[in-house]
């Protein structure tokens, strides 16, 4: 059996590029395309956030009717390093479970300007004053709605725990992708045939900076194969310039540029952490299903055979 | 062949359709893509019925040497190794940037 399992490739390679508190950038290195798309779709809609999921409106004479203003405090990213305490309405089955978190928000214009309504006047529950909504650089906030002389809003929201696949606002990533690794090869005993002008005018065929020509040896090297785009111009010039097979570019099928940007929920680092633990989870609760499944299974033979 | 051979296993347990509640191609995909690693499986594939139906039916038939439930249970455990070695290396990796930024700043 030993021998079998040799041919799976079971221990992937990380290698983190750059780490910001809002975004972050690693190599997938000797997995394929399956375990990929698995990560992406766990950062995506399983890696569970609080957003705020309930409103009650007191006064509104706003523009903005109820529904959209609730809606518009659903996607309010809210600090969740504390999710991990909480649960979930569906998850919660003890009491003392801590499932909600209560925001205020209360807000009239007396002034003869537009006032601005932001995520800086939720005052936060007093029980949890970590958990609030995230904050820029520049300290603006976020802007909920606008209010003219007189307008007024006061509501009560209740934050919850929640994932992505039930609604777009519990996603802790703004945007998560992978690219394939390009493999480039330049066929250089072919490239010798054309003329320096040529290979200029070839370089500047691709529209992002992926070749350079080497002032010495005068030959076309590959400065940056990441910053290739797949957009197929050069192969379409070196056809042009009637050498097709000039280059030759392929999409490695094992290693994988994946980019994490977060909303600000959680940082990056957290949320690929926290995926790994969600698929982890799933496995683990795949086996003990199968478990019991196999028992029950055997139960029933036993049951018949009698 | 020195080995004796063993009898089949019954066609009751070689093939089989698991239906996986609550769960989607995330899981779906990865394990099929194990299973199709394994030499011992002769087929394995999924369908998600509807969109909005939660459930992944999963179809795997074997070759006869090991049960369709074993072949399963050992693509679970492989995927729970990857994600493991991905989670500790990861780690890794953070720790050395952090500790890097650190020593920029220092």
């Amino acid at each position: 059996m030993a021998s079998i399992r040799k041919t799976y490739r079971r221990t992937p390679k990380v290698e983190l590029r750059s780490l910001t508190e809002e975004s972050c950038e690693f190599v997938l290195s000797n997995t394929d395309v399956s375990m990929a798309n698995a990560l992406r779709r766990v950062f995506i809609s399983w890696v569970p956030t609080i957003a705020i999921d309930l409103v009650e409106i007191t006064t509104n004479t706003t523009v903005l009717n109820d529904e959209f203003i609730a809606h518009r405090l659903g996607l309010l990213p809210l600090v969740s390093s504390r999710v991990k305490e909480m649960k979930s309405p569906f998850e919660s089955g003890e009491d003392d479970d801590w499932t909600d978190v209560e925001f205020h928000l209360n807000v009239k214009c007396t002034g003869d300007d537009t006032m601005d309504v932001t995520s800086n006047d939720i005052q936060c529950d007093p029980r949890h004053p970590d958990v609030r909504p995230v904050t820029d650089p520049e300290g603006k906030g976020i802007l909920i709605v606008k209010l003219r002389k007189n307008q007024e809003l006061n509501l009560t929201a209740i934050a919850r725990k929640g994932i992505g696949k039930d609604h777009a606002k519990w996603s802790p990533v703004a945007t998560t992708f992978f690219q394939f690794m390009p493999e480039i090869h330049i066929n250089q005993a072919l490239m010798e045939t054309l003329t320096l002008e040529q290979k200029q005018e070839w370089i500047d065929s691709s529209p992002t900076k992926v070749f350079r020509l080497n002032p010495i040896t005068r030959q076309v090297e590959v400065e940056n194969a990441e910053a290739y785009m797949y957009d197929g111009e050069c192969i379409a010039k070196a056809e042009e310039l009637g050498k097709p097979g000039l280059v030759d570019i392929h999409q490695r099928q094992d290693m994988f540029i994946f980019k994490v940007e977060s909303t600000g929920a959680l940082k990056p680092d957290a949320i690929v952490v926290m995926g790994l633990d969600v698929l982890l989870n799933k496995t683990h609760d795949l086996i003990e299903s199968l478990e019991t499944e196999a028992q029950s299974h055997a139960a029933q033979a036993g049951g018949l055979d009698s | 062949m020195t080995q004796e051979r063993k009898a089949p296993l019954p066609k009751s347990e070689t093939s089989l359709t698991y239906a996986i509640e609550d769960e989607d191609h995330t899981l779906g995909n990865s394990l099929r893509f194990l299973l199709n690693k394994n030499p011992h499986v002769d087929f394995v594939g999924y369908s998600i019925g509807h969109p909005s139906e939660h459930r992944v039916q999963f179809r795997i038939q074997t070759t006869g040497e090991i049960t369709a439930t074993e072949a399963l249970r050992q693509a679970c455990r492989d995927l729970k190794q990857i994600c493991a070695h991905m989670k500790q290396t990861m780690a890794e990796e953070v720790e050395r940037v952090k500790s890097g930024a650190a020593d920029m700043q220092s």
